[in-house]
């Protein structure tokens, strides 16, 4: 192995070279400091290699040939060469992507840079205090130097405010530092830490410590440090935030050793604030390299978390807190690096990257792993992360942290839809090869060490799952035309199911069913779409492999990492609607929200197992078990839309595309559903103080139906009527499941079917309707029965199967409710969910009135049916519809046997055509046979007796005798129900959006109200300093 | 249950009884109303009278597919209704079709003609059939919901959603009809019973006596006569659940007859006292007068 000592030899002789050259040799220059830090970075991973390979262990360095104190130290274990790497390698990247830049500055600027990354360096290998201060002094002069690479005026500013903050933090080093070494005798950190001399009382420890991590620069000291990263050359605040911090994080990872651990709360407290605090403060910001210093800051406080929390990591430690790193690092560097290309400073500026579809591409990746998503390193390490610390009872840490996190994902996935939605500006990016070749690089780690987490994880690699890999292909795939693409997404769900279909239960069956066999049938109506339909593929096939994943895991891990890989492709498809910005956000913000509770409960349900078996949540701790049954539900209740948590969902699913919204609607909700059967089969009954939790799920159950409804009734957007009424129908389901009786159960399961089925066809039906109309208003349209029959046939089918009127499917489902509830042990719920049900007739009739029938409008005359590929699917639907009503059975006969084992009671008899329970019967195919042959009697009857019909235009009808005005004025629509809303319309006072804009609101104002913190002033960044030494003493050990 | 082409004719009997049997008792009762407005009335065949003309009417016009079906959807749902549910106690018979379903196919077929109708006359064009229909819907969610409840309190009350066996539990006297051991459930159904039947306070929704409104306003000749034939049997039909659910049911026509006409009396006692509501306030009304009573009735089983 190469000396590590050549990590500060070699950038050091490179930095005295180049002073030496002749000027003007600007080429030579740049190539040798290029070729110095390939040579130091390959040197880096010779060694990690090494010590991955495990050839050899932990490396001490002596100087001067003698041992501490009288030599300096350095040494060098796996962490500390992954820190090199990574330093060397952004620092080699830094400086192809400055290579204009440095051209110009010439062979200074270069040796600095060089000096800087060997300061990093030797803060990452030594082990003396002495030392490391001057390894510090070192980075703040190259600092200085190096802000001045910025062509900001702003700048110079804050190079000398930078100055004065790292001046006050190297005098409390110093000072520490000498009386370190006046107690214990030593400056080796090693020595102090086995010398036993430093208590955790000491002052002089505390003042070094809380240097070092004022060079983190935590919340709220480090207005300098922001002012920074908004003003320096992006290369140089990749370089500070990706490898300046790291190295920072080495040092008081290492001097937490002094002192026996004493100061581990210490540096939870100070993380946990800056997590939280520079999150909250991202979320005004519009500039975009503001944002990611605090976003920097905040993910500096989270690994302090990290560090401060080690006692309890155990051997996880540096799995965690590398993951955390190393998802930082490369994230933060490559979007710098992306702002250095983007010529304006707000966030809306980057939609110049809505021309490369690779550059999008790096975006999401490193926005995808900032935020620790699926499969990326931050998701591993955020997992057992939460696991450890629930297993230790820190359950308030680990509430702030998500909190925090959420905030993070917020302002990030914001900043995305910023950037996929709106009109770009073709001349706001700079386009240059070493630039986009350091972002590609930097988009390949990112891939890269999400392989290699995946490979190092105790459950497994995620990117070993095929359908995530299908769905990933599909991004390689981008250049083929829709047909193709459609064609190969179709065959490989439906390829899928078919491998995989003698392994599902029923229960698993009926979810496979409607993603892998549903799923293909709505993609049918994407064969509309012409071109290459860039990101719809991908996106659509990361939510169905999400599904097909979720529906098999047997673990937690699975079935999480499964959950947020469906949450991320809806997002994706969402976004794709012309005005659903907002919208994906509020769905992103409450599906995580969602998520992150999940994670807390699967948490607490572990206790420390970081593989924990779905299986065994049925074993749960009776003290915790409620928790964790309250924690899941209502995660899994956001994804349903329970009321409470609904506010997503009616944008989203009447922004997003026409293809787009059966599958949201029909499929991606069954998600939260199957999450709750798999909840409620495995933890039954659980009661928190008393209160029956199945009990609360039912009122929620009711009260998303009737609400839904009645919402629905209210809407003039027809898609927003089909989301509101979507919000009432999985409460019914949510209902039944709560019911926890078999037939309950198979309510849920007719449920899921049938609301698949009818509002996949409805959702298609309207989607076509606006795409010809180019409106979803419903009092815009009208009479359009004759020019899209088609249509018209499956909303009617549609409508009669949502009211649940017979011969159709839809009565079964009422049938077996009735039969369900008559078990149920509470009746109060039932009354309003009796409320509910007839209100659905006011918004069926509405959506098929005002759009088919009353008055055609003059513009529509020249209509054509709904182009041919979606009226398809919605025929084969009909079709569906009328075999499920006519053969329940086919679905529900084996389900229904199923739950047997889970609920031996209540069962259904199949025995020839009637279907008995203990109460009573139903035969739907005499039904049908019944309804049938009296409607088609009748119907010859009056073809008989009025067989002279005239069929009469538009405006013959009985006026009052008056003529009718026009067909706006004559089509009864607009606000439909007046009268009811009179009646009844206090009940959709938006309490909820109220509730949940108050909340965003506040944040919003405690962010503005805290941001004046910052007056960009020297000399208060100076006293933040100081207050923040003083404070955090005094809170650390007390007043007294 | 089992079926027996039997069945057929006997279920075409009821048919034929029940509307002709719905024709006297309309004209009768419209009689009855008329005499307390110190008006003389109609005729008492004057239903008759209607029908034939409207029958015969040679011109008539259409408005497109769905205006032709809404009277055949309205007649079927209310001859469904019918068939659905057993007419007469102990009779094999004079059960009619009921072994295709129970108590709850009957909740929801009422909606079967409505919903058609509704539609047909929508696709009329014309507004006053739409204000009808928004009208009648958003009278009909909360007047059904007393009754709802009161159906499933019957059902808790007897374990079973079989018609059949809920009129065989109320056998043995008149102390065992459900009025008299379950008397909120029936108050609750009485009340929402009022909303269903057209009559005033609640009959906002045809309006008969001003303009022409409601769905049928462009209805006429056959069509008219075929939502008219449902007129006579449909009121009937659902009579004959209350009476089977509430009322101990009938074991004979003669019985039948009977109660029927006193069930339905009550809707018409009712409806020459109170003057009509809007919309609204009939909705508020259920919601605040009946619906309680189905609550207690829900919770007292």
């Amino acid at each position: 192995m190469v000396s590590a000592l050549s990590f500060i030899a070699l950038p050091l002789g490179t930095a005295f070279t180049l002073g030496l050259l002749p000027q003007g040799m600007q080429r030579v220059n740049y190539l040798l400091t290029l070729l110095a830090l390939a040579l130091l970075s390959l040197i880096a991973a010779s060694w990690l290699l090494a010590f991955a390979a495990g050839e050899i262990a932990t490396q001490q360095i002596f100087t001067a040939g003698t041992t501490p104190p009288f030599s300096i130290n350095l040494q060098i274990g796996m962490a500390e060469a992954a820190g090199l790497l990574l330093l060397n390698l952004t620092g080699l990247l830094s400086v192809i992507y400055l290579r204009d830049t440095l051209h110009q500055q010439g062979a200074r600027a270069m040796a600095v840079l060089l000096i800087f990354i060997m300061a990093l360096s030797g803060i990452v290998l030594t082990r003396d205090l002495f030392n490391l201060f001057v390894f510090i002094e070192l980075t703040t002069i190259a600092t200085g130097g190096l802000i001045l690479l910025s062509h900001d005026k702003r700048a110079l500013g804050a190079g000398f405010k930078y100055l004065v903050a790292t001046q006050i933090i190297s005098i409390t080093l110093l000072i520490g530092t000498i009386f370190l070494y006046h107690d214990s005798g030593t400056l080796n950190i090693d020595g102090m830490a086995a010398g036993g001399l430093i208590t955790g009382e000491s002052l002089a420890l505390f003042l070094v410590l809380i240097a070092l991590i004022l060079e983190l620069k935590p919340f709220p000291a480090n207005g300098w440090a922001l002012d920074i990263y908004e003003s320096a050359h992006p290369a140089f605040s990749a370089i500070l935030s990706a490898a300046a911090a790291t190295a920072a994080l080495f040092a008081v990872d290492r001097l937490l050793l002094v002192g026996s651990n004493s100061w581990l709360p210490l540096a939870t407290a100070v993380g946990v604030v800056s997590f939280v605090g520079a999150n909250l403060l991202a979320l005004v910001q519009r500039n975009d390299r503001r944002i990611l210093g605090y976003s920097s800051i905040a993910q500096m406080g989270l690994l302090l978390v990290v560090v401060g929390q080690r006692d309890i990591l155990g051997e996880s430690y540096l799995f965690i807190a590398g993951g955390i790193l190393l998802a930082h690092a490369i994230a933060k560097a490559g979007l710098f690096w992306l702002s250095g290309i983007i010529v304006a400073r707000d966030l809306s500026d980057w939609r110049a990257l809505q021309r490369n579809p690779l550059y999008i591409f790096a975006f999401a990746t490193f926005i995808a792993m900032l935020v620790g998503l699926p499969p990326f390193p931050g998701f591993y390490a955020k997992w057992d992360l939460v696991h450890l610390l629930a297993a230790h009872d820190r359950i308030a840490l680990l509430l702030a942290l998500l909190f925090a996190s959420l905030l993070e994902a917020l302002f990030l996935f914001r900043w995305f839809g910023y950037v996929i939605k709106g009109e770009a500006n073709p001349e706001g990016i700079i386009c240059a090869r070493n630039k986009l070749g350091v972002i590609a690089a930097a988009t390949v780690a990112a891939w890269g060490v999400a392989y290699l987490w995946g490979e190092m994880a105790l459950q497994g690699n995620l990117l070993y799952s095929i359908p995530l890999l299908a769905a990933l292909a599909f991004l390689l795939l981008e250049w083929l035309a829709v047909p193709y693409k459609n064609v190969l997404a179709i065959s490989v769900l439906l390829g899928w199911f078919v491998v995989n279909y003698a392994d599902y239960n029923p229960l698993q069956l009926i979810f496979a069913v409607i993603i892998l066999v549903g799923g293909p049938l709505i993609l049918l109506s994407s064969f509309y779409a012409r071109g290459r339909r860039i990101g719809f593929y991908p996106a659509t096939m990361l939510m169905f492999a999400g599904m097909a994943q979720l529906i098999v895991a047997k673990s937690s891990f699975d079935f999480f990492a499964a959950w947020e890989i469906l949450t991320i492709g809806s997002y994706y498809l969402i976004l794709r609607g012309k005005a659903s910005e907002p919208h994906a956000i509020s769905y992103i913000i409450f599906s995580l929200g969602g998520a992150f509770l999940m994670l807390t409960g699967f948490a607490l349900a572990a206790a420390g197992d970081l593989n924990f078996l779905l299986s065994n949540l049925s074993e749960v701790a009776p003290a915790v078990a409620p928790w964790v049954f309250l924690l899941l539900a209502i995660g899994f209740m956001t994804k349903t839309a329970a009321i409470g948590v609904h506010i997503w969902l009616p944008g989203a699913h009447a922004e997003a595309e026409s293809d787009v919204s059966p599958m949201l609607s029909g499929i991606l909700l069954k998600a939260g559903l199957f999450g709750l059967m798999v909840l409620m089969l495995e933890m039954g009954r659980q009661s928190l103080y008393g209160v029956d939790l199945t009990h609360v799920m039912l009122w929620i159950g009711a009260l998303s139906a009737l609400l839904g409804n009645l919402m629905a009734a209210f809407q003039e957007d027809a898609k927003r009527l089909l989301a509101y009424s979507s919000i009432a129908q999985l409460g019914y389901a949510l209902f039944g499941l709560a019911l926890m009786n078999h037939l309950g159960w198979l309510l849920a399961l007719m449920f899921v079917i049938n609301h698949f089925i009818y509002k996949s066809m409805l959702f298609l039906s309207v989607g076509g309707v606006a795409k010809r109309t180019g409106t979803r208003l419903m009092y815009r349209m009208g009479g359009l029965i004759t020019l899209m029959p088609l249509s018209f046939i499956a909303v009617l089918i549609g409508i009669i199967a949502v009211s649940g009127v017979p011969p159709l499917s839809g009565f079964g489902g009422r049938w077996i409710f009735y039969n369900a509830i008559m078990t149920a042990e509470y009746r109060l719920p039932l009354i309003i969910i009796f409320l509910a049900g007839p209100i659905a007739f006011l918004y069926l009739f509405r959506l098929i009135h005002t759009i088919f029938l009353g008055q055609l409008k003059d513009e529509h005359r020249q209509l054509r049916e709904a182009p041919f590929w979606m009226i398809l699917p919605q025929m084969i639907f009909v079709a569906c519809l009328m075999v499920f009503a006519l053969v329940p059975g086919l679905a529900l006969k084996r389900v229904d046997h199923y739950l047997l084992q889970y609920f031996p009671e209540g069962g259904l008899s199949w025995d020839g055509l009637t279907i008995t329970s203990h109460f009573g019967y139903w035969s739907p195919i005499s039904i049908m046979v019944i309804v049938g042959v009296i409607f088609m009697t009748l119907f010859a009857w009056l073809l008989f007796v009025n067989r002279r019909a005239q069929k009469v235009k538009q405006f013959n009808i009985v006026f009052a005798a008056e003529r009718p005005f026009r067909p706006e004025t004559t089509h009864f629509a607009w606000n439909f129900f007046a009268p009811y809303r009179k009646a009844l319309g206090f009940l959709t006072e938006p309490l909820v959006t109220r509730f949940w804009d108050a909340i965003g609101e506040a944040l919003h104002s405690l962010a503005e109200l805290l941001r004046r913190f910052y007056n960009g002033n020297g000399q208060t960044y100076s006293v933040h300093l100081l207050a923040f030494v003083v404070i955090t003493f005094l809170l650390a050990r007390g007043v007294s | 249950m089992q079926f027996d082409w039997m069945q057929i004719p006997y279920s075409l009997l009821t048919l034929f009884i029940v509307l002709n049997y719905g024709m006297l008792l309309n004209a009768l009762i419209a009689k009855i109303a008329a005499r307390v407005g110190r008006r003389h009335g109609i005729p008492i065949w004057q239903n008759y009278a209607d029908l034939l003309k409207n029958y015969g009417i040679r011109s008539s016009i259409t408005h497109g597919v769905m205006f032709y079906l809404g009277p055949v959807f309205r007649l079927a749902g209310g001859v469904g209704l019918l068939l659905f549910v057993p007419t007469i106690f102990g009779s094999e018979m004079f059960s009619n079709l009921s072994f295709a379903g129970d108590l709850i196919l009957a909740l929801y077929f009422v909606f079967f003609g409505t919903l058609g109708m509704a539609l047909g006359a929508g696709e009329s064009g014309h507004p006053h059939a739409a204000i009808g229909v928004s009208r009648g819907l958003s009278q009909v969610t909360t007047a059904e919901l007393p009754f709802a409840l009161a159906v499933f309190a019957v059902a808790l009350q007897y374990q079973t959603l079989s018609v059949t066996d809920i009129v065989a539990a109320q056998q043995g006297g008149f102390l065992n009809w459900t009025l008299f051991t379950n008397p909120f459930a029936v108050a609750a159904a009485m009340l929402g019973f009022l909303g269903s039947m057209m009559r005033p306070p609640f009959d906002v929704v045809l309006a008969p006596q001003e303009i022409p409104i409601g769905p049928p306003t462009e209805y006429h000749s056959s069509y008219l006569a075929l939502m008219q034939t449902n007129r006579m049997i449909f009121p009937i039909a659902k009579i004959v659940v209350y009476m089977n659910l509430f009322f101990g049911g009938a074991a004979s026509w003669p019985v039948f007859f009977i109660k029927v006409f006193f069930i339905y009396m009550v809707s018409v006692l009712v409806g020459v006292v109170f003057p009509r509501f809007h919309v609204e306030q009939s909705v508020r009304w259920f919601l605040v007068w009946a619906v309680p009573f189905g609550i207690i009735a829900v919770l007292m089983v």
